[in-house]
């Protein structure tokens, strides 16, 4: 019996019975069971309806099926996205046949768009690094930073806050949920063999509890904690621990004493910036404060809610509360009167300066990329003009608006992938090199932080969607509306007319895609002629020393000294030895280089200045020996340098700059003047002025006064030393040698040459220089290309014409100032769009400027001229084809 | 597909396979007596046509198959196979059920409303 029902199951198609064929026959069994209770005719009546039931349900299952597999309903729905693959893939390979008739026409394409995609992209990429990435500590929207400025007092113009200002923040300020004080320095590290000098950090546990860190080892100090308790970087273990997790709670020389080492943080956590080693815990009580240290900076997080101006409002009444109620020297009562807090967002704290030059080169390359749409969209425009009879041809034969389109479309897409990844590669090529040529990446010392978050710029899935956007923006932007132009009404029209295109709309479209090209060219010229000029204004400024040929480093001795005589005499010792160097014409030292350091800051006061009671003036000081002048080239005006037997006697002598010279003996001749530093090193020791010395610019070479300066003898510290010499970039290994001779223990840091310090200072100014000549250059072709593309067109387009002119006798000097005249109009608007813009937009590179207006006239002159020159050169070519167009054969082609 | 469309209202061999399912999941025999017994012996579908049904119902989305939620009574032969209603067969059944529910209202209103002419 089963085999009966399962013969009549053949009815069903396949599929169905693999399906429901063992459930049928089940059913069917089981009924057949049933049915033989009640009879035997009943069973045979039974079989005979459910085989013919089984048998007709079969055949209608064949006719109209109520089953497809799952499998079978799948490869029908493959089957049509095959056939909508199909038609893209006969789109795609049809563009990439008539792409690869066109080499030119492809590679000029591909290129600019990989130039200008692979420039926006890396610049997005160090971008996204570097002010877009979140700041790695938890609700870092609400930290700031808090230091301040007193305005009016000589004093350097970004100060911190005192520690009593500290404390009344603390206490007073509803607005700070918390906030931490620290102070950044490089102190000597010894761990077993390894002595370095070491960029630090001291902190109060406030400072961990406001940033919301967390140690990955140990734990963080707390107000329990003394000096004596470190935590370490991460770098710093993994490099001097090697990762080893026991290194907490053993103790090693950390800035010099011993310490025991806490904690370790995570990789994330580097604040204030990616140099510091290790955080040494900072307990301050507010019993013990000395008032007036206006070093150290305050990391606040603010109250949720709170405004970065509401803020400053509370904090700004706190100094003047704090000096009436603590008193203090008259100098001090005047800087807190004149005190203002400044509250800066953290992250714009901790990016400083180097925001402004990255905006503004998002925004060059930006130009760059319009400029390069611009000239594709050209480009592209004069092929579909030419390609007007085959889209006719196939539009008349039935191919819908959408089916033309997508024929273009095909091959914008293709280029702009070809564009997209050219310029990935150019990104992923470029961006190390970007980072190399940043500023502050130069020093790579102490000297000046490098920029947050640049080292872990790269291509990462953001920036290659916006490589990806960029290019798909690019295909759409120079692809769609030719596309969509010549595809669509009028098409029809051009299959009657002849092989004479229509001259209307689509040139007043090209002339006005290039004029947006030589406005975005005129604008980038003019921003890196001003970068220029600045450039070479600052490279001539006058520091009042030399850089060249001169060899820096410090070194700080490994012992202490007695007296001042005794540090002198150890000081010339050691300069003995690197005199004896080689090549080597003349040692000296200062406490802090100019240009690197900058100087610090005492009040100073002569008898005149006590007999009248005025208050003493603040003057930049630094201690300085051996043959620091001579060295730098900072020239003797009267008097004389220092000895050298007077100052290993400790005798009180003083040279002074000649701007000091003027503030404190006006009208007088300084030599042999008395002079005594109130409150620094000597206590009451009136000094005898020995010389003056010409001016220098210490820290910025646009302060456009210097500043009174004091040179004091044989001052404690770790000084820089100079060396001036013909080999001064090769001296380090010898200078390491005598160190290791002399003074063992001491690690040599700082090690520049005077020419790479200067450099360094300008490093914002020429980086930025450097990007936009290179925008500015690439514009300034690529818009000469363009207007060449559109002239050698219209040329052509126009050879018929031009024949019969030169048929009825036009001279060729007639028809190539035509032609050149045309493209003069078109550059010539261009011209005065794109300054039009720059007059607008230079203002965003003001600060960047020195000694030039950013709305120079003559720069702008300048560059338009340049400008309309290169212009002109462009159409001279496509002029002189058109003069030497044949009439006969121009005629015959008709 | 033609045959993703379910048509409104269901044929009443589709109603009852949906109302037998609504109870729980059931494999073919059991509820081939299910629909007997709920219809009052109106409908004894045999395995063809019941099966049809069924593989139309689930070309719907109203059926689905499923694992038994009892361990299965012993049963020599292929192992059965369970079917069971989905939302969208839930929510089917109950709009053919209003549908059938206003179609009956309206006879016995018409039914009540011939007996008062005859009064």
């Amino acid at each position: 019996m089963r085999l009966l029902f399962a013969v009549a199951l053949r009815a069903f198609p396949r599929a169905f019975r693999e399906r429901f064929g063992a459930g049928m026959l089940d059913v069917m069994l089981a009924d057949y069971d049933r049915a033989r209770t009640r009879g035997r005719v009943q069973a045979c009546v039974f079989v005979v309806a459910t085989v013919l039931d089984a048998f007709a349900q079969g055949v209608c299952e064949r006719i109209e099926p109520t089953w497809i597999d799952p499998e079978a309903r799948a490869r029908a729905r493959r089957w049509q996205v095959k056939a909508v693959l199909e038609a893209w893939k006969r789109d795609f390979a049809f563009a990439a046949r008539s792409l690869a008739r066109a080499p030119g026409f492809t590679l000029v394409v591909v290129l600019t768009l990989a130039l200008a995609i692979g420039a926006n992209t890396a610049i997005f990429s160090v971008v996204k690094a570097v002010l877009l990435e979140p700041l790695p500590f938890p609700n870092a929207d609400r930290l700031v930073h808090i230091g301040g400025t007193a305005p009016g007092t000589d004093l350097p113009e970004a100060l911190g806050v005192p520690d009593e200002l500290y404390f009344e923040y603390r206490e007073s300020v509803p607005a700070l949920e918390d906030l931490g004080l620290y102070g950044t320095g490089s102190s000597t590290t010894r761990v077993d063999d390894q002595v370095e000098q070491l960029f630090m950090t001291r902190a109060t546990p406030s400072f961990f509890t406001t940033l919301g860190a967390r140690p990955l080892l140990g734990r963080l100090p707390t107000d329990e904690d003394d000096e004596s308790v470190v935590v370490l970087s991460h770098w710093m273990w993994q490099t001097w621990f090697g990762s080893d997790p026991a290194v907490v709670g053993r103790s090693y020389t950390f800035a010099r004493e011993t310490r025991t080492v806490i904690g370790v943080m995570g990789p994330e956590f580097r604040f204030p910036d990616e140099r510091v080693a290790f955080w040494i815990a900072l307990p301050i009580r507010a019993a013990q404060v000395t008032p007036g240290g206006f070093g150290p900076n305050v990391v606040a997080r603010m109250a949720p809610g709170t405004k970065i101006a509401g803020l400053t409002a509370q904090l700004e009444p706190l100094p003047r509360r704090v000096q009436e109620r603590l008193g203090g020297p008259a100098p001090y009562a005047r800087i807190m009167e004149r005190y203002r807090p400044i509250v800066t967002p953290l992250r714009e704290h901790m990016v400083g300066k180097v925001a402004r030059p990255l905006w503004i080169l998002l925004g060059a390359v930006g130009i760059i990329f319009v400029i390069a749409c611009a000239n594709v969209a050209n480009l592209f425009a004069v092929r579909a003009e030419s390609r007007r009879r085959d889209l006719a041809v196939r539009r008349a034969l039935g191919a819908g608006r959408g089916g033309l389109v997508r024929v273009q479309m095909a091959e914008a897409l293709l280029l702009a992938v070809g564009g997209g990844i050219g310029g990935a590669l150019i990104a992923w090529a470029g961006v190390p090199l970007l980072i190399r040529a940043a500023p502050d990446a130069v020093a790579g010392g102490f000297g000046s932080a490098p920029i947050p978050g640049l080292a872990e710029a790269g291509l990462d899935t953001t920036v290659l969607l916006f490589n990806a956007g960029a290019s798909l923006l690019a295909a759409c932007a120079f692809g769609l509306v030719p596309a969509l132009r010549s595809s669509g009404a009028g098409l029809l029209a051009s299959l009657r007319q002849s092989g004479r295109g229509v001259i209307g709309r689509a040139t007043f479209t090209r002339d006005a895609l290039v004029v947006v090209q030589i406005a975005s060219a005129v604008v980038l010229l003019v921003g890196s002629a001003l970068l220029v000029r600045s450039f070479w204004r600052l490279s001539n400024v006058d520091p009042g020393f030399d850089t060249e040929g001169i060899f820096t480093f410090q070194v700080a001795p490994d012992r202490e000294f007695e007296d001042k005589a005794a540090l002198s005499r150890f000081q010339y010792a050691f300069m003995d030895r690197l005199a004896a160097i080689p090549g080597v014409e003349s040692v000296g030292f200062v406490t802090t280089l100019p240009l690197d350091e900058g100087a610090a800051e005492v009040f100073v006061t002569t008898p005149r200045l006590e007999a009248s009671g005025a208050e003493p003036p603040p003057v930049r000081y630094a201690g300085a020996g051996g043959a620091y002048f001579q060295t730098m080239g900072i020239e003797l005006l009267s008097g004389r340098y220092f000895e050298r037997v007077e100052e290993e006697q400790g005798i009180p002598n003083v040279i002074i700059s000649k701007s000091a010279a003027e503030l404190l003996y006006p009208g007088e001749d300084p030599i042999g003047q008395q002079i005594r530093p109130v409150g620094v090193g000597g206590g009451d020791t009136w000094y005898t002025v020995i010389g003056v010395v010409e001016d220098v610019l210490l820290d910025d070479l646009r302060r456009e006064s210097p500043e009174p300066m004091v040179y004091l003898p044989a001052v404690a510290g770790s000084p820089a030393y100079v060396v001036k010499s013909a080999r001064a970039d090769r001296l380090a290994p010898e200078v390491r040698a005598v160190i290791k001779e002399v003074i063992p223990e001491s690690p040599m840091y700082r090690v520049f040459t005077m020419e790479r310090l200067a450099a360094n200072a300008m490093a914002s100014l020429s980086f930025t220089m450097l990007m936009l000549i290179i925008a500015a250059t690439l514009a300034l072709i690529l818009g000469a290309v363009g207007l060449y593309g559109v002239l050698s067109y219209r040329v052509e387009r126009r050879t018929p014409e031009i024949g019969v002119r030169i048929a009825l006798g036009a001279e060729g000097r007639v028809v190539r100032r035509m032609v050149v005249m045309q493209g003069g109009r078109v550059a010539l608007v261009g011209v005065v769009v794109g300054v039009i813009a720059a007059l607008g937009l230079t203002r965003f590179i003001e600060t960047l400027l020195f000694g030039v207006e950013p709305l120079d006239a003559g720069t702008f002159a300048g560059m338009a001229i340049v400008m309309v020159a290169v212009a002109l050169l462009a159409s001279y070519i496509p002029a002189l084809r058109a003069s030497r167009v044949d009439p006969v054969v121009a005629l015959r082609a008709e | 597909m033609s045959n993703s469309q379910a048509p409104a209202p269901l044929s009443s061999l589709e109603y009852h396979v949906l109302l037998a399912l609504a109870n729980g999941p059931l494999y073919g025999y059991a509820l081939k007596e299910a629909i007997v017994e709920e219809s009052g012996g109106a409908l004894t579908p045999r395995a063809g046509s019941l099966y049809r049904v069924l593989a139309r119902l689930m070309g719907w989305g109203f059926v689905e198959e499923t694992a038994p939620t009892s361990p299965p009574e012993p049963h020599p032969g292929l192992e059965r196979k369970y079917y069971a209603l989905t939302r969208r067969g839930r929510d089917a059944l109950r709009e053919e059920a209003a549908r059938l529910r206003e179609a009956a209202v309206l006879a016995e209103r018409r039914l009540g409303l011939a007996a008062d002419e005859a009064r």
